[in-house]
């Protein structure tokens, strides 16, 4: 941040850093607020819709929701899922990012702005004909197809990270592998890839999370119920529970989301990828 | 911070430089230089644009998932949108989404989050990485999580009022009084990490010198923002604004769950509409319809980003 | 460029689907029935299981698969369309509402049951009304009752009893049932005197708990069943408005923002009536489940501090009380291919023995008549039995595809009188006049 230090030394800056801090912490005390709630209130034997320090701390809530059945099953099918996901997007997307990137081919925009386009599309509203080819393609209840279709529907947002990725990515160390003859694979996969990979960590984090949270897709194309992910089963138990039981649903939330944000947490940590997320917008 | 220091670096020119000498001719070369992006093509080809056209051809039909019109789905021509625009119930959830997405989107997650950028630049470094980690993890957190911490924090008896009655404030009940008012806030909530994020990897780039040059020529800080800094991260603004609002409009998770529309159809937008038509009345056709359209005011959005700020896509 | 790529396309689904398994084989050898199971509600699932388990000893050669659906109801009914839509993926038998009986068959997905039943003992024992809950605008039979649900008045016996109205209390008209209310709104502030779902928060239940209870104890219905139209205009239609801005405009209901919220129906059974904040509850049969043990909502004294009388009609007159039923049904899918082997096991599931032991551990009001005096049926559960004497009276909602959109008005209609925005007689009139684009035009609509 040696850019910056300039301008804060000043007495003005000083001040100016003063009111930055407070204002910072005022809004991330908003911020925190509705997080702190759902903390407290799944250990709360009595919880209620007010933030408050439970009367006494308890793991009941949590017991009553980690079964195999509601959570932990659904939880490892959500990771095969969201993984599977993942990691088929970031293939896909690495490979095409590349000649939107580096070539000024007549396809690019028009294929840039049509999956721009791709990236709102309403899935819920095309899950009907979605069933009827599946059916077609004999895909229903299968968790290849049904992660085919995620890692189809997530394609459009990931190229696009991907693309502002590598348009950052130096193309002199490139220059070089063509020089020595080496095949665009090869340039891809052992100059450009190594120096994108918190962009890689940051379009697998953007891609799981929403898979994650997706509880539409796989409950309409998996039919057994032991395939049915752990967003399948965190819905049913809002639609059953209403907003009543909110020590529980508290308690499923947090375990429905741990995983999400270790992982968060795991990537940004190890690659850095949670501020390498900006790059991969900022157009 | 090590890939925005490479996006400082790369910059965006080298993108077009030439690429190794190919000796074949020019449309072998584009066609070998496209084998790349065949995967895609194919998985979105496959699975996404098949049921899009079926989707759009749909709206054009009484198809349903239930009753007589499941049987024989008949072509009704533009009926469903002529349906559309008779009802005032439709109208008005075209009014609401816009006001979703001006409100919480476009002026909320996107001045908040440039204005928490900006203030990140000056902060304390502990402050800055706590505030950032619960700013980020409102938006890491999934949609029906998020969704249901909101509902709590918003309702009658929840968080926010109990915090206005500490000063003396009686709140009222704000999913029943002003359902709008806290829909919006609670997307502002979840939703501002993201241009938090591109507006500091875009500030970062932005030359410390300039900002100070203005300053010793006597520019207020306001100045400074508007004629200085914003049209330096002019395209990350417009590139921000098309995501966030492409995502914006399409949220429907958030808003069922915390007023499931109502009271009444009072935070009833587009996809809220589209899933009771759709689901709840089983008329697949005029839900399709109320999709298409949704598409169509996310495209006009998208050109006016496009035309005012040429992010350039390529 | 084309050749390569339908050449991947082709390579990708294969090696999808060879991955992938197939949703059954649709053999004749396998009966796949589909079912709804959820949070709490695994007593279907058990009962599935039971059943299968005597099917498959009993008939050889025949697997039953399991379909249970994980959802809650709106996302059940979606799910089980879009299967019912494919040959491949309809189910052979399935657990179908009543509420929807009459749309499915007539989009094609039920096949008729009417030549089976006619050489089945047991039918006898399901009463009229039962039997027509099954029936689709055709008049055919599509779904059998596995058990049903009656609504009716709970009251809180200790608050009556302090605000002076004798328990056991029998209100005989609308009236009746105002005056008490009223007596408890006079004698004890803190308390809710009496709760009517109304508006569309509650949903389905504003609709059928609130509105129908009332309409159907007037001479009016919602649908003439002769001439097969809507009925706009009707008294009943305004009357029953009339009571629910009594109800919420004269205070005697819950606040008009707590009945709107989409919870509230968990609000009234997890807390008012529990903590006795709440003196009479026009609600369903099924609340016991929330309170028994194990429910969302333990309360042991429940019983003692709850009592159950029948919804009145408007002035009294027979048959003295009324009713609305809902309930669910198997019913076999129409593009099955085993349809005979299908009724087979319609026929086990719905046997005595089968519908006694469902009816008991799912907490149901029973159907068969024999089931319905059977002791371990009446003892199962103390409110058994006052709740299955109203299947005598009970009414079934004109449930054919229109009705969603219909009984969405319905509650916009309730939801403007509750809050002071339109008279009865003008959101009777907003009805009335958006009744004919709700079921599909003017000749669908009969006016009183």
């Amino acid at each position: 941040m040696a850019r910056t230090s300039l301008t804060l030394s000043s007495p003005s800056g000083r001040a100016l850093r003063g009111v930055s801090n407070t204002v910072l912490v005022l809004i991330g005390i908003c911020f925190a607020l509705p997080l702190a709630w759902l903390l407290l209130a799944s250990f709360d034997p009595a919880a209620t819709l007010t933030l408050k320090w439970p009367s006494a701390l308890t793991l009941d809530n949590f017991a009553s929701v980690l079964t195999p059945e509601l959570a932990w099953l659904p939880l490892w099918n959500s990771v095969q899922l969201s993984g599977g996901c993942a990691i088929i997007t970031v293939v896909v997307a690495v490979l095409a990012a590349y000649p939107l990137s580096r070539y000024r081919l007549r396809i690019n925009r028009p294929y840039l702005y049509g999956i721009l386009f791709g990236t709102c599309l309403p899935i819920t509203a095309m899950m009907v004909p979605v069933y009827s080819l599946f059916v077609s393609l004999n895909l229903i209840d299968s968790i290849t197809g049904t992660i085919l279709f995620m890692a189809a529907a997530s394609l459009p947002m990931a190229i696009w990270m991907m693309k502002n990725f590598m348009d950052s990515v130096p193309v002199v160390l490139e220059e070089a592998a063509w020089v020595d003859g080496a095949s665009m694979m090869a340039t891809l996969t052992r100059v450009v890839i190594p120096l994108m990979r918190p962009g890689i960590a940051v379009v697998f984090i953007f891609v799981f999370v929403q898979a994650w949270g997706n509880f539409f897709v796989p409950f309409v194309l998996l039919l057994s119920p032991e395939k049915q992910p752990a967003a399948v089963s965190i819905f049913a138990f809002f639609g059953q529970y209403g907003a009543v039981a909110y020590g529980k649903l508290a308690a499923f939330s947090l375990v429905y989301s741990i995983p999400v944000l270790a992982l968060y947490v795991f990537t940004s940590r190890v690659l850095g990828g949670g501020s390498a997320l900006a790059g991969a917008v900022k157009g | 911070m090590s890939s925005t220091h490479v996006v400082a670096a790369g910059g965006r020119g080298g993108a077009t430089a030439p690429r190794p000498p190919a000796r074949r001719n020019r449309l072998g070369r584009s066609v070998g230089r496209s084998v790349p992006l065949i995967p895609s093509m194919v998985l979105i080809a496959v699975f996404l644009l098949g049921p899009v056209i079926s989707s759009f051809y749909g709206s054009f039909t009484d198809m349903s998932l239930t009753g007589s019109a499941a049987q024989g789905t008949k072509f009704v021509g533009l009926e469903n949108y002529v349906q559309l625009f008779q009802n005032p119930d439709f109208l008005q959830s075209v009014w609401l989404t816009v006001l979703f997405l001006v409100g919480s989107a476009i002026i909320g997650q996107n001045v908040l989050g440039l204005g928490l950028a900006m203030l990140m630049r000056n902060g304390n470094t502990v402050v800055r990485g706590i505030v950032g980690t619960l700013v980020v993890t409102a938006w890491i957190l999934p949609e029906i999580v998020a969704a249901f911490a909101a509902y709590a924090f918003f309702h009658d008896d929840g968080t926010f009022n109990e915090l206005l009655a500490l000063v003396g404030i009686h709140g009222p009940n704000w999913l029943y009084a002003l359902p709008m008012v806290a829909v919006i806030l609670a997307n502002v909530w979840r939703g501002t990490a993201f241009s938090m994020l591109v507006y500091s990897a875009a500030l970062f780039d932005v030359p410390e010198d300039v900002t100070e040059s203005a300053e010793i020529d006597g520019a207020g800080g306001a100045k400074r923002l508007v004629y200085i800094t914003l049209p330096m991260i002019r395209r990350s603004i417009s590139t921000n604004l098309m995501l966030t609002t492409l995502q914006t409009l399409s949220v429907f998770t958030l808003i069922y769950v915390m007023t499931a529309g109502g009271p009444g159809t009072k935070s009833s937008t587009l996809p809220i509409l589209a899933y009771q038509e759709a689901f709840k009345f089983s008329q697949l056709g005029l839900g399709t319809a109320i999709a298409t359209i949704l598409l169509v005011i996310g495209a006009v959005f998208s050109v006016v980003y496009i035309r005012a700020l040429r992010p350039e896509v390529d | 460029m084309k050749r390569i790529l339908s050449a991947l396309a082709v390579g990708v689904v294969a090696a999808a689907a060879l991955s992938g398994c197939s949703a059954g084989a649709g053999g004749d050898k396998v009966i796949k029935v589909a079912y709804q199971k959820f949070g709490n509600f695994t007593q279907m699932d058990s009962q599935m299981k039971s059943v299968a388990k005597q099917y498959e000893a009993a008939h050889k050669g025949y697997t039953v698969k399991l379909i249970p659906i994980q959802a809650s109801e709106n996302d059940y009914y979606t799910k089980l369309s879009l299967m019912n839509k494919s040959a491949a993926t309809a189910p052979d038998v399935l657990y179908e509402d009543t509420f929807l009986i009459k749309s499915d068959a007539s989009a094609g997905y039920l096949a008729p049951f009417d030549s089976y039943v006619k050489d089945w003992g047991d039918w006898s024992k399901f009463p009229d009304n039962a039997k027509q809950a099954g029936q689709g605008e055709d008049g055919k039979l599509y779904g059998i009752s596995m058990g049903t649900d009656t609504r009716a008045l709970w009251y809180n016996k200790e608050l009556l009893t302090k605000a002076g109205v004798p328990v056991p209390w029998h209100p005989k008209t609308w009236a009746d049932v105002l005056d008490a209310a009223k007596k408890v709104k006079a004698a004890e502030p803190g308390v809710t005197p009496i709760n009517v779902y109304s508006g569309k928060g509650a949903g389905e239940a504003s609709t059928m708990q609130g509105f129908e209870m009332l309409l159907y104890g007037t001479k009016d219905t919602l649908y003439d069943e002769s001439s097969k139209k809507w009925v706009a205009g009707s008294k009943g239609f305004e009357d029953s408005l009339e009571f629910i801005k009594e109800v919420y405009q004269g205070g005697l209901g819950p606040s008009v923002q707590d009945a709107l919220d989409p919870n509230f129906g968990n609000t009234v059974s997890g807390q008012l009536l529990p903590q006795s904040k709440l003196a009479i509850d026009l609600d369903g049969s099924w609340l016991p489940q929330n309170w028994i043990k194990g429910g969302a909502a333990a309360w042991s004294g429940w019983n003692s501090a709850m009592g159950e009388t029948p919804m009145p009609t408007q002035n009294g007159a027979a048959p003295d009380a009324t009713s609305m039923s809902g309930g669910w049904t198997l019913a076999v899918g129409s593009k099955s291919k085993a349809k005979d082997a299908a009724w087979d096991f319609v026929k086990l599931a719905l046997n005595k023995e089968n519908s006694l032991a469902y009816d008991v551990n799912a907490t149901q009001i029973a159907v068969r008549t024999d089931v319905a005096s059977d002791p371990k049926y009446v003892d199962a559960n103390p409110t058994n039995k006052f709740f299955s004497d109203l299947v005598k009276v009970t009414h079934f909602r004109p449930a054919t595809s229109v009705y969603p959109k219909v009984s969405n008005n319905i509650q916009v209609a309730m939801e403007s009188v509750m809050t002071g925005q339109q008279s009865p007689k003008e959101a009777a009139k907003t009805y009335d006049d958006a009744l004919p684009n709700a079921v599909g035009g003017a000749n669908h609509v009969t006016t009183k």
